[in-house]
């Protein structure tokens, strides 16, 4: 019988969940009503998720200029909307604990998806038209369907990468795992993403990143991602020089308005960045 | 950018004696055939062909004829000892480990001279040796080492290289030219180069090398 990715993800919950601070912020943000004490108090249900927040607002992440030490503070300075996007970039590390392969180390895979996140908030500060905390989570995001992949599927995982190394690395991961399962990790996530009831916008993200013209609502988003994704490829190996990483669609440029000059200036201030960012979200603790 | 610009040939160009086992695919991308070796294996053209493979810890050794564009790759790694890294090598160049890396560079340099290949043009590029898994000894740099002195020792001249750091590496090697395409590869494939790195290696530790090599 042919797995499906909706079936891939089903019993995922057991094995792969996000914490309940996370689903009572997303509540409060989509109730209209909701104040800024009502999410704090929210927040601060969950002391270790507390200190951890308060870390990461006081980092350079955010180069805020007073001390944030409570998290009314936090919730007032970040934002509703972006607090919503930090505590699910703050879970889903965590979240897939749970989920261990022997293809590719949480560090290495964490790595990548930190960079991927790091370059979209650049590139979203820069194009003033995307939310960039959005933007962080859905780069931290963007590949969670290889981790389900990686954990229930390893023996068609690693024939996909074993075809992409067999190409001389032409072959797209995602083109290998659609000839090996019929479908790719983009699928998954998107799958995952649904399931996890996740907002529009991560969903497409997440779902269309290796297919930008497939996007509905969040066409400029899915592009950003889809641009964002390769740079971070480009700062893991530490290059400059295009033809050392998959093709950029140049929709994508099109459609986000971002100018290809911005390559270098973002791919060395992700490589900046990537260790301290580790630090607060890979972090043990 | 195509490094090579040879028109499609239905059939790959005929392989030298001894290599006819070697899987060879046309590769759109820079418009040539490759031969693609695995870890203990070599290759050895005369044609305008490309060589590829992937390399960890492991090191390939690209030598040509620099006038008759006679040459070849290889990929090996140096077996384990129980010395540490930085002496292993060095103990004695009896040692199985060192004579396993004599191995695979002299075979690769005699099948180039057995082919018309002149010592005195041989032109050397080395790649790989990375510390592709973080928890892992750094036996690349073990590998570097070897094959830096091997070389002194033959006195042939690195005229280029790409080695160490922590990436996995795809080379793609055009004997005829001398041209060489280095890619770095992405972690995402440590974990997979890296067990068929330590596959190698097992077989390698089970099979000992004869002393039996003939020196030109």
């Amino acid at each position: 019988m042919e797995t499906t990715p909706s079936e891939l993800v089903k019993d995922i919950g057991n094995l792969a969940s996000l914490p309940d601070v996370y689903y009572h912020i997303n509540h409060l943000v989509e109730q209209p009503n909701s104040t800024v004490d009502d999410i704090a108090k929210a927040v601060a249900r969950d002391p270790a998720f507390t200190l951890r927040l308060l870390r990461i607002a006081n980092s350079p992440l955010y180069g805020l200029s007073s001390h944030v030490d409570t998290p009314s503070k936090a919730v007032s300075i970040i934002g509703t909307q972006q607090i919503r996007s930090l505590a699910l970039s703050m879970s889903v590390t965590h979240a897939f604990a749970g989920l261990p392969n022997d293809l590719v180390s949480m560090d290495n895979f964490w790595r990548h998806s930190l960079l991927c996140a790091l370059v979209a908030r650049f590139l979203a500060r820069q194009m003033r038209r995307c939310d960039p905390e959005a933007m962080f989570t859905a780069g931290l995001l963007h590949d969670i369907g290889e981790l389900v992949i990686f954990n229930r599927m390893p023996d068609k995982a690693k024939e996909s990468l074993l075809h992409v190394l067999d190409s001389g690395d032409e072959l797209p991961v995602n083109l290998a795992e659609q000839e090996a399962m019929g479908f790719d990790h983009a699928a998954v996530g998107g799958e995952l993403a649904k399931a996890w009831n996740l907002p529009a916008l991560l969903r497409e993200c997440i779902a269309f990143h290796h297919d930008i013209k497939a996007a509905r609502q969040y066409p400029r988003e899915v592009a950003l991602i889809h641009i964002a994704n390769i740079l971070a490829q480009m700062a893991e190996v530490d290059t400059l020089d295009r033809e050392d990483v998959p093709p950029i669609d140049p929709q994508a440029w099109e459609i986000t308005g971002l100018q290809e000059g911005l390559v270098e200036e973002t791919v060395r201030e992700a490589q900046s960045s990537i260790a301290e960012v580790e630090a607060l979200f890979v972090g043990n603790s | 950018m195509a490094i090579s610009p040879a028109v499609k040939q239905s059939l790959p160009p005929p392989s030298l004696p001894g290599f006819e086992h070697v899987r060879r695919s046309w590769n759109e991308h820079l418009q040539a055939y490759t031969a693609r070796i695995l870890p203990g294996e070599f290759y050895v053209t005369r044609s305008g062909e490309g060589i590829s493979t992937t390399l960890g810890s492991c090191i390939s050794a690209c030598i040509r004829d620099n006038l008759t564009g006679i040459g070849g790759m290889n990929h090996f790694m140096l077996p384990a000892t129980d010395a540490s890294p930085e002496e292993a090598w060095k103990a004695t160049n009896l040692s199985a480990a060192t004579r396993y890396g004599n191995y695979a560079m002299e075979h690769l340099i005699n099948e180039i001279m057995r082919n018309g290949g002149k010592r005195h043009n041989l032109e050397v590029k080395i790649f790989g040796g990375g510390r592709i898994l973080a928890n892992m000894t750094d036996v690349g740099r073990r590998n570097i080492q070897f094959v830096r002195d091997y070389l002194q020792t033959e006195g042939l001249k690195v005229t280029a290289e790409d080695v160490g750091d922590v990436f996995p590496r795809m080379v793609i090697y055009f004997p005829s030219t001398g041209k060489v395409r280095v890619k770095r590869l992405r972690s995402l494939h440590s974990n997979t180069i890296a067990e068929m790195e330590n596959s190698y290696l097992s077989h390698i530790k089970e099979a000992p090398v004869s002393g039996e090599i003939e020196l030109f």
